[in-house]
Parts: C-alpha cells; structure tokens; sequence
C-alpha cells in the first residue's frame, strides 16, 4: 500500500465507485427478478352464504366467488362448492371436482348419492367412495362460520391422487 | 456539380474525423492466405442478427406480451398490418438461419483447428454467442402464445425441475411463478426482446473486438498461410456479400412462400397437445426419450448439456497442440464428426417419428372444401375461425362416431330435435368427405 | 493468479494499447469539475437502460393491464418501487444533466469548428432524451398519462396539410387505444434505446478524433495538458455517486405514485405534463386561434431544434471567449429567462390549484382509524370485500351517506357494514371525504 502511486490510487477510488454503484443496483435488480416467482399463492377465502338455510343431510350448492391471480392478471371465477349438514350437526364443505379427473359431480337427489358423469364415480353424503375409478374420499375444505354466515378457504386438490395434495 | 459538392463534404468530414484512418482500420485487415468462400459464414451470421433485430423491433410496435392478447396481437400482425405477415415470417425464418449459419462458422473454426492459442477468447466467446443464439429461439418459440409454443414452453421450463436441489427455485425463476402465466410471457418477452439483443451485441463487440486484435486464422497450411496475405477488402468483401445475398433470398423466399402459421391459441386445460420444438432442438428431444427414469432424466437434461457446454467452452484448453491440419488432428475430427453422427440420427429419427403422424387422408382435404362451399364456417366455429351460434366443431371428431354424423347430416332434426340445422343437399362424395372431415377434427 | 490472468489476456489482445486509447485522451487545460456532465448524462442513460429493461420484466403494454402491472411492480415485487421510482427520477435527472451539459457546451463555445457535427449528434441525442420523456409518460396508463399524451399527439394535427396523418401515424389510429401503447411502448423501449446507442457511439467517436475542447482561453488551454485517467475519471466519479445517491434519495423518498386509471370517458382531467415540459404548456396557453395556434406548437420547436442544430454554422467565428461573444451569450442567456419565467408561472398556477378542504382531511384520518380499507379500496387501496369506493362521490349525495353510516342496513338492506358509532363532527368529516372521492 505504502508503493501506491497518486495514479493507481486514483484509479482504485474510480473503481471502488463504480463497484459500489454497481452493487447498490444489483442487488435490488436480483430481488426483483426473483421476488414475486418465490411467493406461493395463497387460497382464498369466500363467503359461501348462511348456515340457517342449510336443510338436514342434502347437500346444495354454494356459489362461492374467488379472486384468482396470474400476476397482475387479476380475475375473479365463480366456484359451485358443495355444502352439507350432517345429522350430527357437523356441516361439510366439498370441493366441487371428482378425485378422479377433476369433473364436476352432483347430488343426485332420488338416489341419495352423489354421482360423476364422466366416469361413474360415486360418493355417498360423508364423501366415500361407493363406485368407480375415484381414488379418493371428495375433498373436504376448510371453513369457519362467521356470525350466520359461512366462509370457505377454497382450495384446489390435485386429481388421479391417493391423497389429498392440494395444488 | 454534385461531385464536387460531395468531394467537398467528405474532405471536410475528414479534417475533423480522419475517415481514412477508420476505412483503414475497417478495411485494411489482412487475411494470411488470402479471400475465401469458407471465411463467409461469420459475416452472413452477423447478417442474419441485423435482420433478425430489425424485424424484431417492427413486430413489437404491434405484439403485446400478455397471455390474453399475444395471439390475437400476433394474428393482427398476419392478417391485418400491411406487410406484417412479411415481417414475421422473415423473423421466423431469419431464425432457423441464424442457427444454420452459426453452426456452420463453429463447424469451419473447428475444421480449421482456429479456436487453438492465441484465439481461445475469441473461440470463448463464440460459444457464449452460440448459447445466447439458442436461448434467443427458445425464448421467442413462447411468444405467440399458442398450443405450440405454450406446451414445449411448460416441457421445457418443466425440465428445470429435474436438477437436483436446485430444481425448484430454477423452475419458479424461469416462470416467474409455479404456473405458466402472465409473468412467464412478460420475462421471456423482457429476455428475448431486451436483455438477450443488448447482451448478444456486448458479446458480439467483444467478438469482434479480439479478431481485431488477432487477426483471422487463415488455413490450416503455415507454409501457405505465410505465402499470400491479402486485405479484408476488396475481395473478401464481396464474397461475404454474394454469400449474405444469397442466404437473403434463400429466407426471403422461404418467408414469401413458406408463411408460418399460428397454431391454435394455447390452452393450459387442453391435455392431448403433442408439442413438437422447432427442428434445431429435435435431435435433443429425441435423445430425452430414451433418457426416462429418475436416474436418467436429469442426466438427460441437465447434465449431458452442461457436459456439451462445457467441453464446447474448454476445447481450447483440452486440445492445446499448434497443430491446425486436420489431418494431423484425427481424434478431436473423430469425436466432431461422431458428436455431428449422432445429431444428425437423433434428427432423423425424430422427424421421421414427427412427420409420420399427420398424414392427411385426401378425403380430408375434399371435406374441408365441402365445408367452406357450404359456408358451414359462418355458423360453426372450427380453433377459433368461424361463427359462434352453433355448436364448436373444433373436436367434434372424439364425440360423434361416423355413423351419427352421417344420420345427422341427411336429416339433422331426426337426430337432434329442434336443431336449426338446415339438411344440405350432398352428394354420395361429399357427405363422404365432410364427415371424413369432422372425424379429422380431435 | 489474477496477475497471471491479465497477462494471459494482454498478451494475446494488448489490452494496453487500449488502455492507452481509453485513458490517456489529453484534456487541454487540465481534468476540472465543469467537464463531468457529460458522463453523467452517460451514466443516467445506462441506469435507465437497466432500470427499464428491468421494468419490462413485469410490465404489459397494453390498455387493459398496463396500470395493473405498473401496480404489482410497486406493490407485490420486490424493489419494484425502488426500481420504479430510479427510473422516474433518473429520467428527470437526465433532462437536467443534458441541460447542463449542454450549457456548458454552449458557454465555452466548445461547438465551435472542429466540433460541428459532436455538437449536431449531441443535439439529436437532446430531442431522442425528449422523446424518450414523452413517450414513456403514456406507459403508465393512468390519467396524467392518457390525457398528456391526447393533448400532446393532437398538437402534431395542428401541422398543415398533413396534420391529421401525423396524429394517425403517432396513435396508431384515429384514438388514443391498445395500438398507442404498444407503438408507443416500442419506440421508448426498443427503437429510441439502439438509436440512441448508435448517436452515443457517433458522438463519443467523433470526441475521440478532434478531442475536448478544453478551456476558452487559449493561452491557458495550451499551457497545460492532462491526460483523462486518473483525475478526470476520478472526478466523473465523484460527480456520478453524487448524482446517483441524489437519485436513489428521491426514489426512495419521493415515490412517484400512480393517478388512476386512465378513463377515456372522464371529461373533468386536467393533464399537466412533466415539469421539463412545462414551460412550453405555459407557453402554449398564449398560442391561441387558428393562425397562432400552429406557429406554437410546430413553427417555434422547429425553429428552435434548427437553430440548434445549425448553431455552429450560424456563429462560426473561432473566438470562445464568453466575453467576446455577447450576442449569442445575450441570447442564450433571454432563452434561459423566458423558459424559467414560464416555467414560474406555469408552477403557481398548477400548485395553487388543488385546495383541500380541511374537513377531507380529517375525514382521511378517520378512514384511516377506522380501517376502512380492509374491506372498501381506493383508487386500487384496500380490500375488496365491500364496494370500491373510488368514485363514490360522484354515486351518492351527503343525505344518504349520513344515513347510511348511522345505520347501513336501513339504507341498504342485507348490507355486511356494521354501524359506526360516530360524533357529528366525525360523521361529517367522514362524508366530506366520501364526497370527494370524484
């Protein structure tokens, strides 16, 4: 250090800037870049109409509004989710996709099942399977009643699976 | 008059800038050996990025990098910008070129044996102009947003999950989020458009810049190089120029006659799309059928491009011998010509495979005419072309079999009752090739 | 092993010549602090390539989304504001340093012969830095930007004859729509940038061959020689991290926020341009009619970009001596007055307009404790569980919202807002700021 020239000292701070600009924009240059791709996205809750109404053992279904985001692609989709009070009170919210390959199923009310068109899947009220291909139960989904008014977390679960995997 | 006006201004302009020193330096470079046709390919490939970065500014004054508009933006640029399906096409096939013509001035440097001291730079960043060249096509193949392009872009990003560790994160940062979407178009727009062209022309002034210094190789041959020098210009000059005319007109003409369609706009829900890449990345999926498993996958695509990539890069340093004829260079000539062997098997096997399926069945071709002389398009809509008040034919071939076609078509209200399907009066023939047609469509 | 390596690398490129070309360009009269604004404007611009080749990562130029991704940029990336707000300032800050830089050209004579044509490319460099300005004002798509650039691009149909072409040409179109913001979009983002790369080369290749200009005094200028490296790269620098902190500071501090979305329909938006375009907004407020319209809004530019351009040509003496120059300082210095003089007026003006009335303010606050927005948004703040309340104002009048506070459900039946249990003068506040929400 004692050898440096007036020259090479200069041309050491010149460096020494740059290297500090440089810095100071890169590094919120690389947070930017990745920021929003490691964000998850997260389910969303909706409101899903009262409990009141909701007679005993027959499912209806429940119109539920959620908010879907492709980056700043915002949209709104309407989501038909099934909801059913047990006798024991217990009310069930299902997510309204066959486990087997994502079709939409109803209640059929005559034979107090409920059945998948696709592939003839069948489910009775609790969600087991009864017939068909459906590797699994119909996918339950959270939810906390507020007041009168219940609130689904809405999730979408992976189809073709064993297990409940939610995408 | 105008003569000495001109002869007037450039004194002038020379006073100030010393234009003959430019000229000089520009021009003046001496070539050991003299002109030759096999120096031309570097400058039809610099050629070829001009254009391609001309077109591809015209095309963004219309394109718009977002999932709901890329397609109809491109279709606008096809059917309704004056000249704009000129434009695209050339891109296009600008593209393909781009990618024979730095092949073709990798293969000679390596023939020649010029990537060996003092040119290993120049050979360094020849491969990092190669790289960035292959992620140009893999970037813009995006672009358009249709089923083409969305599906190899989910395979191709999707292959990033299969590095080990790593795989995940890669996966995200490549689509800027776990699904293809918004932010997957806009960054690969952002990169094809901007970061890449600005990269790409540091690396290429680089390039550049070394040669420069360097000077070209010339043949492999000492005694022959030492013989004859010869100035860049006049000679090379025009050979480079008859070589860049050429593959000019070769591109403007496949671009005039070879239009390439959009296919349909992408579907994320749609589960039976085949995506085949574009033909310089065939040999590669070919090679990753054969690569399946948990063990074999990531070898196939990650670890033997990173190995390619880096012995590209290293050859230099690898193969240090002064030695430049290839016939005393017979071991790296026999792993070159094997590495050219098997990519050029792999290809063929994979467009024998591609081009094997879609046989059109004439029929098929008669139907369609049927179609279109009974103007069925102004009621039904076949991929997005045609009237939406009755039902979509686009895939009309898996739900209906031949003979409730044919039922349907003699009498359309015995089969579906209350349809306002009128029954068309056919013939034998074409009743044949209509619902030929219709099972076509899947 | 770095030694090694530069050794490696010079012996096969010679990067000391180089080094040499690049760093020992003499300067007559010795590296000084007036020489650093031209590598300041060098700078900025090569901040704002970044900054916005950073922007397009995540922006969407077109109408329908161009707003929402200038939203998630400041919202949801990370430094997207900070990133953002660069490139805002920096762009102001490029205005200014090519001003300077300009005037220091300009009163050092330093266009004189032999530098003509440094002079003629950096001019041209002047109006694309313009360009870049006007054209990425409209990317946002908010308000200011919808209505500066409607004003802006009708001003091109004031040019006889082929007027209406010119404003087809600029929009795209006969309005202002997708195929603006795209064409527009192209132009700030790739056509300006690489003609703009090509002028920098020109004009910094053309300083190599005849060399700076160095002080107006000859005596002095041939007294002393300096080469560039070190001090005058050391004092660029300086001057750079100056800038560069100044810029950050304001981005940081001063966040540029979004007007609201661009609403072709609104009647009541008074655009007002960026401030570097003020003075000549002012100045057009005295064009009027028919006959003067034209002459302010295409005669005097072109008049003034060609007596820009053909400046060298007009003073052509040797003399650079400011003292001996007292015309063409006489008149640089009444254009200096007469843009400042505009832009004065034309700052009092657009300042004292907006008054608030303090019970909005108050209500503001009120909003604000009462958290609100976690269910109502604002102009894009907030939740989306209740009404948007953006435009509120302009929906109900003060009868009703009273009502409706004190009892929502009476007013609208079903409705999932609770009773607030507000004072008077709370209450009224509260609808004082609802209804100027317009």
């Amino acid at each position: 250090m004692a050898t440096t020239t007036r020259r090479e000292f200069f041309g050491l701070l010149s460096g020494w800037i740059a290297a500090a600009i440089g810095a100071m924009v890169a590094v919120p240059a690389v947070g930017y870049l990745i920021g929003p791709a490691l964000r998850r996205t997260l389910p969303t809750q909706a409101g899903a109409g009262t409990i009141a109404d909701l007679p005993l053992n027959q499912p209806v279904q429940r119109e539920v509004v959620i908010e879907t985001r492709d980056g700043w692609l915002k949209g709104g989709s309407t989501k038909g989710v099934w909801v059913v009070k047990l006798s024991t009170g217990e009310i069930r919210v299902y997510n309204p996709h066959c486990t087997h390959l994502g079709c939409a199923f109803a209640w059929n009310r005559d034979q107090e099942r409920f059945l998948c068109p696709c592939h003839g899947g069948v489910y009775d009220l609790d969600g087991r399977v009864l017939a068909g291909p459906p590797p699994r139960p119909l996918d339950t989904m959270e939810h906390t009643i507020d007041g009168d008014r219940l609130i689904v977390t809405y999730v979408d679960f992976k189809s073709g699976a064993s297990k409940k995997i939610p995408i | 008059m105008m003569g000495s006006f001109m002869r007037a201004l450039t004194a002038w302009l020379d006073s100030r800038l010393h234009l003959k020193r430019l000229r000089h330096a520009l021009l003046d470079q001496p070539i050991p050996g003299g002109s030759s046709w096999i120096y031309v390919f570097g400058g039809v490939t610099l050629f070829f990025f001009v254009l391609l970065l001309i077109t591809g500014i015209f095309l963004t004054i219309y394109y718009v990098p977002s999932p709901d508009h890329a397609y109809e933006s491109v279709q606008l640029i096809d059917t309704a910008v004056p000249l704009g399906w000129l434009l695209r096409s050339l891109h296009h096939w600008g593209a393909s070129a781009i990618i024979v013509a730095i092949g073709l001035h990798m293969l000679q440097v390596f023939l020649y044996g010029a990537y060996k001291p003092p040119r290993e730079l120049l050979w360094m960043v020849g491969v990092s102009l190669f790289i960035v060249v292959l992620m140009f096509a893999f970037t813009g193949y995006l672009l358009p947003w249709d089923q083409k392009a969305y599906w190899a872009t989910r395979v191709g990003t999707g292959k990033l999950a299969t590095v080990p560790l790593i795989g995940e994160p890669l996966l995200l940062l490549a689509r800027g989020g776990e699904e293809m979407g918004a932010p997957t178009l806009s960054r690969f727009f952002s990169m094809h458009a901007l970061i890449f062209p600005w990269l790409i022309v540091c690396l290429i002034g680089l390039h550049l810049f070394i040669l420069k210094e360097l000077g070209p190789a010339g043949p492999w041959d000492r005694v022959k190089a030492q013989r004859v020098s010869e100035p860049f210009y006049p000679r090379q000059v025009i050979k480079d120029g008859t070589a860049i005319a050429i593959s000019l007109l070769i591109v403007a003409g496949l671009a005039v006659w070879l239009p390439y369609p959009l296919a349909d706009e992408a579907n994320p829900a749609s589960t039976d799309f085949e995506p085949v890449p574009e033909w310089y990345f065939l040999f590669y999926y070919q090679l990753l059928k054969y690569m399946r498993g948990p063990i074999l996958e990531p070898v196939g695509t990650m670890l033997v491009p990173a190995l390619l990539y880096a012995l590209l890069l290293t050859l230099p340093f690898i193969d240090r011998r002064k030695e430049r004829r290839p016939s005393a260079r017979p071991l790296v000539l026999a792993m070159g010509g094997g590495f050219l062997v098997v990519v050029f098997v792999l290809l063929g096997i994979s467009l024998k495979q591609t081009w094997a399926v879609p046989t059109t069945d004439p029929s098929v071709a008669s139907g369609k005419k049927v179609f279109a002389k009974y103007a069925c398009a102004s009621c039904h809509r076949i991929r997005g072309e045609g009237g939406e008040f009755c039902p979509d034919l686009s895939y009309v071939g898996t739900r209906h079999d031949r003979d409730w076609l044919v039922r349907h078509f003699n009498n359309p209200r015995a089969v579906v009752p209350d349809s306002p399907m009128p029954a068309f009066p056919f013939t034998k023939q074409e009743l044949d090739n209509v619902t030929n047609y219709m099972l076509s469509l899947k | 092993m770095l030694k090694r390596l530069a050794a490696w690398i010079d012996g096969r490129l010679k990067l000391g010549s180089i080094s040499h070309l690049l760093l020992d360009e003499p300067i007559p009269g010795g590296a000084s602090w007036v020489y650093v604004f031209g590598s300041i404007t060098l700078f900025l611009f090569v901040l704002q390539l970044g900054t916005g080749i950073l922007l397009t990562v995540y922006y969407a130029p077109t109408p329908d989304h161009a707003y929402d991704s200038i939203q998630f940029i400041e919202r949801e990336v990370t430094f997207g504001w900070l990133i953002r707000g660069l490139h805002h300032w920096g762009a102001s800050a490029m205005v200014v340093a090519i001003g300077l830089h300009m005037l220091q050209t300009y009163l050092y004579g330093a266009y004189k012969p032999p530098r003509e044509l440094m002079w003629i490319a950096g001019v041209a460099l002047f109006i694309l830095v313009l360009m870049f300005a006007f054209t990425g004002y409209l990317l946002p798509w908010d308000q200011k930007a919808y209505w500066a650039t409607q004003v802006g691009t009708s001003m091109l149909g004031t040019v006889p004859w082929i007027g209406n072409l010119l404003v087809r040409a600029a929009r795209g179109g006969t309005d202002l729509g997708a195929l603006t913001l795209s064409r527009f979009f192209s132009m700030h983002a790739l056509i300006f940038p690489w003609l703009t790369v090509g002028l920098i080369g020109l004009h910094l290749f053309i300083l190599r061959r005849v060399g700076p200009a160095g002080p107006w005094d000859d005596a002095r200028a041939k007294a002393v020689s300096e080469p560039f490296y070190p001090r005058q790269v050391f004092i660029d620098a300086v001057a750079i991290l100056i800038v560069f902190l100044i810029v950050v500071g304001m981005a940081v501090w001063l966040p540029f926020p979004l007007a609201d979305k661009a609403d072709p329909s609104s009647s009541d938006f008074v655009p007002v341009p960026e401030w570097y375009f003020l003075f000549y907004y002012e100045l057009l407020k005295y064009f009027k009619g028919p006959i003067w319209e034209p002459v302010g809004t295409m005669l005097l530019p072109a008049l003034f970009y060609a007596l820009l351009f053909a400046l060298p040509f007009i003073d052509r003496r040797k003399e650079r001596r400011p003292a001996r120059r007292p015309v063409a300082l006489a008149a640089g210095a009444g254009f200096l007055l007469v843009v400042f003089l505009l832009l004065g007026v034309s700052l009092k003006q657009v300042w004292s307009v907006p008054t608030t009335n303090p019970g909005v303010v108050e209500g503001r606050k009120l909003y604000a404790k009462l958290q609100c927005s976690a269910c109502h948004r604002i102009h894009g703040e907030g939740g989306s569980f209740g009404p948007d309340l953006s435009f509120v104002g302009a929906q109900r009048d003060r009868d009703w919202l009273i009502r409706h506070f004190k009892n929502p459900q009476a007013v609208v039946p079903g409705s999932t807002m609770p009773p607030f249990d507000l004072d008077q003068p709370s209450l009224d506040a509260l609808t004082d700021y609802l209804l100027s929400l317009k």
